[in-house]
């Protein structure tokens, strides 16, 4: 769908719809809510809703920092120290690789 | 692997081009009694709603018919040589997807000794005629069920069970976007090598499938949506290349594309019976699972409508079963003011859509020539055949401008291509590469 298209109350519910929906553990939706809605709160000419849309964009993009963060941290802890784990970590792994400790 | 009813659904999608809608005018409301008139209509202006912030009156026109024969004529050659290049794009992508996927996860070209329950009948490699005759039985088996399948959509379409058929639609679309990619994802890890825990895949496999549901039955950037659809399309192919017993699998194609034929132009037929009826309830008529093409010209301060118009009446209207079609639509900018001349106030949206099915379809046949083909020589001449036959089916289309099924040529060609390859040119090139003589 194209943005140009809709009236700016319903950009910004649809931006608002997005931010909500990431709260539901979904990082990758407050990423494209970042990269979506990035032009029109940051690089257009003001209008009414736009602070509100910058806010929402904000704070998405906040939320996704922090997910990438806390994502990034399991996965080195978790790629690290899989071996030394034992019985856990292959209880937690999905794939184990073959020919390595 | 037991398949369900739901993976069925989705290469029900049949390839029809369907009946070109003279050029529409998206309504700044959107609504959807939005006529869709002949192309001998006049030349309309009508001023789009207020409701726009813009202090500028944005004016509608419609290009075509205010032009004379020759300007008309290029319009339908320019409209047609840019659409090839947009559809080119999307299936070399989903073909591309395919073959890496086969050449390196060997998941995809391991015979495992289960069939899907479409293809019952074992294929003897010991002997020729039986594994033949077995391979003709799979197709039929294979093709009433597709018929079938059909059917009871065009019925549920005309008795306007809209919910049932966007369960259907959702459903399938659960299963593409969760288990099929859950499956890939494993295949993808192992051959790799590498290690991957329950709480990240989860992540990854929960993002991934809400989004993709979000964008494509929902509203979502286009890029995105088409990027999933393309995905989808591309799982699909690689599940029917591993479960669809060898033999069967080139029967199989070359019965659809005739079944294809007749669904579309035949006028009893399906396929045109549903667009018939979609187009006569003025109804967008196959929401997410089309690809739909957008192309957006801008003008000075104008704001361009976009065949995002074309997706918007997709996803809202009846909840249609997705179906393979070709629409060419034609949405036409909002044009600027009259200061402009008349050819820079006129432009044109043109949305292109191809069925999903087409996708699946082109790449299992790539997929599979990469697969069993043996050399790159076999792969790169199907996928040039199938671009081919698409380019001449577009250009059908134009001429036509009605509902035209995109699977026949290219499937032929691709067919022919494949099996001329293999079995004539393979055989010179290794000759040559072995006597050293290069040409």
């Amino acid at each position: 769908m194209n943005l140009e298209r809709i009236p700016n109350e319903e950009k910004l519910q649809l931006c608002r719809r997005y931010y909500l929906g990431g709260f539901a553990f979904l990082p990758f939706l407050w990423l494209v809510n970042v990269m979506w809605f990035f032009k029109e709160a940051f690089l257009k000419p003001a209008y009414t809703e736009q602070p509100q849309l910058k806010s929402y964009v904000k704070k998405s993009a906040m939320g996704l920092l922090l997910w990438v963060a806390v994502l990034t941290t399991w996965i080195t802890i978790f790629q690290h120290f899989r071996a030394r784990w034992g019985e856990v970590g292959d209880y937690l792994s999905f794939t184990i690789p073959l020919g390595t400790a | 692997m037991n398949s369900s009813d739901s993976e069925e659904d989705s290469y029900n999608e049949r390839s029809a081009l369907v009946q070109s809608e003279s050029p529409t005018i998206p309504s700044y409301n959107q609504d959807h009694d939005m006529s869709l008139p002949e192309e001998t209509d006049t030349k309309r202006r009508r001023p789009v709603s207020s409701g726009l912030d813009e202090p500028v009156p944005v004016l509608v026109e419609r290009e075509r018919v205010a032009t004379p024969d020759g300007e008309e004529e290029e319009l339908t050659l320019k409209y047609g040589a840019k659409h090839v290049i947009m559809l080119f794009i999307p299936v070399t992508l989903c073909m591309v997807v395919v073959v890496a996927t086969i050449k390196s996860v060997s998941f995809y070209t391991e015979k495992s000794g289960q069939r899907l329950i479409y293809t019952p009948f074992e294929e003897d490699p010991n002997s020729v005629g039986q594994r033949l005759l077995n391979s003709f039985l799979n197709t039929i088996v294979m093709i009433s069920v597709i018929v079938f399948m059909t059917i009871i959509l065009v019925v549920l379409y005309k008795y306007r069970c809209y919910k049932f058929i966007q369960g259907w639609l959702i459903l399938s679309s659960l299963m593409l976007l969760f288990w099929f990619s859950f499956m890939y994802l494993g295949e993808v890890f192992k051959t790799y090598n590498v290690a991957m825990d329950y709480p990240t895949l989860v992540m990854i496999i929960w993002n991934f499938g809400v989004v993709g549901m979000i964008c494509i039955h929902w509203k979502g950037p286009l890029r995105l949506q088409q990027a999933y659809l393309i995905v989808i399309s591309a799982l699909m192919a690689l599940i029917f290349i591993k479960y669809l017993p060898e033999w069967s699998a080139w029967v199989i194609l070359g019965a659809i594309s005739i079944y294809d034929l007749i669904a579309v132009l035949c006028p009893k037929g399906p396929l045109r019976m549903l667009v018939e009826t979609a187009q006569e309830r003025n109804e967008p008529i196959f929401p997410a699972l089309i690809y739909s093409s957008a192309m957006v010209w801008m003008v000075g301060m104008a704001d361009v409508s976009n065949p995002g118009s074309a997706d918007e009446r997709q996803r809202g209207g009846g909840g249609a079963r997705a179906q393979e079609g070709v629409e060419s639509e034609d949405d036409v900018a909002q044009g600027v003011s009259r200061r402009y001349s008349a050819e820079e106030d006129l432009e044109e949206d043109r949305g292109i859509k191809l069925g999903l099915g087409d996708f699946i379809f082109y790449s299992v046949l790539v997929g599979k020539a990469a697969a069993t083909g043996g050399d790159w020589n076999t792969t790169l001449a199907c996928f040039v055949a199938i671009l081919i036959g698409l380019c001449l089916t577009l250009l059908l289309l134009a001429i036509f401008k009605k509902a035209l099924p995109a699977l026949p040529i290219s499937i032929t060609f691709g067919l022919v291509f494949y099996f001329s390859t293999d079995n004539l040119v393979r055989p010179f090139m290794d000759s040559l590469a072995s006597h050293q003589y290069y040409i």
